[in-house]
């Protein structure tokens, strides 16, 4: 087994030991993302990972993340280092600062590897849209089922054994579904946990700071170093930071989790129905109290189109800017209108067009009410019921996607008539803003399925404690599509 | 259609005929859906929501002095420039 492969703290042990380096560390990283074939990555920035790693100088024992190497989501702003969001009206951006995330991770000397691919701008969710072309599930070497996004390359980059971990970002669901598909830890806590500063804004009132790992224990040290105030950002929260992977060891005995009915029974797939009741037996052994909870289903229904106008509506505004003046490269007209014409018509793909015209039509003055403020009524509406059922619960606990990774050919961006219940609820998550983490759960076919658990508001260490024990039961801490593992629920 | 149409050009770029197409087909989807959403019972007495949580923040920044960017760093964006400037392109005909 190579370093790389080995648990986040093993492999802490082992820098510490000085069995290896950072420097070496980081070489088999960019190795083995240059042999990659998944098409991951943006930029890998071989040099500027190679003098950082080397001069790192003596170990840390207190630092856990101290010469790990991680990629970005290619949507957080890294100072001289080529930031795309994967979006042609972004060609050639090379920002002049580090999102706060970024020089988090700099401050704690992990090393930054390079960016990953995503769906254009963040917004989508097959791994399809971006400009590079789709990003493929490492567990799939045929390359037909996809990974989802839109954090397809980080997820990629995490599965694939090339880094510990990377960061992401989830506006609906965008770190917890590819973490489904690609049978990792996807993490995305409260809102104002992580400051935003420098993270690409898609839906600001939606957006998150996420990230993926390969076991809970990494999910709740990066959590301590991330999390936290930022004057940069007015909605990080000033509440004090907890020491996150405090309680992992601690016992479930006692906790109550919520079972929504609505989303279980919308899951027809069998295998997966049988594998999350063994774990809500496995669970009520540890302990923990265990309880089928309704749902309203119409709301339940409701979730995608509340979803869309909100999103849409936002980010037809926030991206205004990339315009091929103030961002953007100039691709020429006789007028400003003409060169912003111009930029935004060849720079943007059809997907981001759709959606900005779909914001644009919710906010006009004549369809606010019917359109963007109902789906904010109907958001405070659900966010309400969500909340009810968490005075009682200590947690919500769900299958974090109806089946595992769709195929290419049935993955689609385009809204449905369906109402695809099973594939659209983790975005409660980001109506309430609540902490919310994807665990693996079982295979099928050789392809990995998550779960969800929910908690309350900046109660993630209590999130990491209930996620440790669902570990224990898994026994799918550490699995990769290069080091497999049994599941055991 | 044309409304989709002008609203687009409104967000100054065009889509193809093909696009437009897909993009009615999604709208009498969402219209329909959020016609439902419209439906349901006590959804008037919930006043819109902007945030999940409320975050007010009032603090005066402390007064510090910080290097500005290089003349490098500066250029590195610029598509045009010349003799160490950005050179812009001609907009008053």
């Amino acid at each position: 087994m190579k370093h790389l492969d080995l648990p986040l703290l093993d492999l802490h042990q082992a820098l510490l030991a000085k069995q290896v380096t950072p420097l070496a560390l980081a070489e088999e990283a960019i190795k083995r993302a240059k042999a990659n074939k998944d098409n991951a990555f943006e930029i890998i920035d071989e040099e500027g990972a190679k003098t950082f790693a080397a001069s790192l100088g003596e170990p840390e024992a207190d630092n856990p993340l101290w010469g790990i190497p991680y990629f970005s989501k290619d949507n957080f702003s890294t100072k001289g280092l080529e930031t795309t969001a994967s979006s042609n009206i972004l060609a050639g951006y090379i920002p002049v600062f580090d999102a706060t995330v970024i020089a988090k991770l700099k401050e704690r000397k992990a090393v930054l590897l390079g960016k990953t691919t995503l769906d254009e701008l963040a917004m989508g969710g097959t791994g399809t849209t971006g400009h590079k072309g789709k990003t493929y599930n490492p567990y799939d070497s045929k390359h037909e089922h996809m990974i989802g996004g839109s954090s397809c390359g980080s997820a990629a980059a995490v599965a694939a054994s090339i880094v510990p971990f990377a960061l992401g970002s989830d506006t609906g669901d965008s770190v917890r579904k590819p973490a489904s598909y690609a049978g990792l830890v996807g993490m995305k806590p409260t809102w104002g946990r992580i400051s935003r500063y420098g993270l690409f804004p898609f839906a600001p009132s939606l957006d998150h700071v996420g990230y993926f790992t390969r076991d809970v224990y990494g999910s709740a040290v990066l959590l301590d170093a991330l999390a936290g105030r930022d004057l940069h950002d007015n909605t990080s929260s000033t509440k004090p930071v907890d020491k996150y992977e405090e309680d992992l060891n601690k016992p479930v005995k006692g906790l109550k989790v919520a079972v929504l009915k609505e989303i279980v029974d919308s899951i027809t797939d069998r295998e997966l129905r049988a594998h999350f009741d063994k774990s809500v037996e496995a669970l009520k052994k540890q302990g923990v109290v265990v309880e089928y909870v309704s749902f309203s289903r119409q709301l339940l229904e409701s979730c995608y189109a509340t979803y869309i106008v909100i999103s849409c509506a936002e980010a037809t505004s926030n991206d205004a800017n990339l315009d091929g003046i103030k961002f953007g490269p100039y691709r020429g007209g006789k007028t400003y209108q003409e060169v912003m014409y111009n930029a935004r018509t060849q720079g943007f793909s059809e997907l981001i067009k759709r959606r900005f015209v779909i914001g644009s039509y919710c906010l006009m003055r004549e369809n606010q009410e019917e359109l963007f403020l109902r789906a904010q009524r109907n958001r405070a509406k659900i966010v309400d019921e969500v909340n009810k059922i968490l005075q009682t619960y200590d947690f919500i606990y769900v299958p974090a996607a109806p089946g595992p990774a769709p195929l290419f050919v049935q993955a689609s961006d385009k809204l449905s008539d369906e109402y695809l219940i099973a594939d659209n609820h983790l975005c409660l998550g980001n109506f309430a803003g609540l902490p919310s983490i994807t665990l693996p759960l079982c295979y099928e076919r050789g392809l990995p399925i998550g779960v969800n658990f929910m908690g309350r508001a900046f109660e993630e260490k209590k999130l990491f404690q209930i996620s440790a024990a669902f570990e224990r039961l898994s026994g799918l801490a550490e699995a990769s599509a290069l080091s497999a593992k049994e599941a055991k629920l | 259609m044309d409304v989709l149409k002008d609203a687009a050009n409104r967000l100054l770029f065009d889509m193809s005929v093909e696009q437009y197409k897909t993009l009615y087909e999604e709208f009498q989807i969402l219209t329909k859906q959020m016609e439902t959403i419209g439906k349901i019972e006590g959804l008037e007495s919930y006043e819109p929501m902007t945030f999940p949580f409320d975050c007010s923040t009032s603090f005066l920044r402390e007064d510090v002095a910080e290097e500005p960017l290089t003349r490098d760093e500066a250029l590195r964006n610029a598509g045009n420039k010349q003799d160490n400037q950005i050179k812009l392109p001609k907009v008053v005909l």
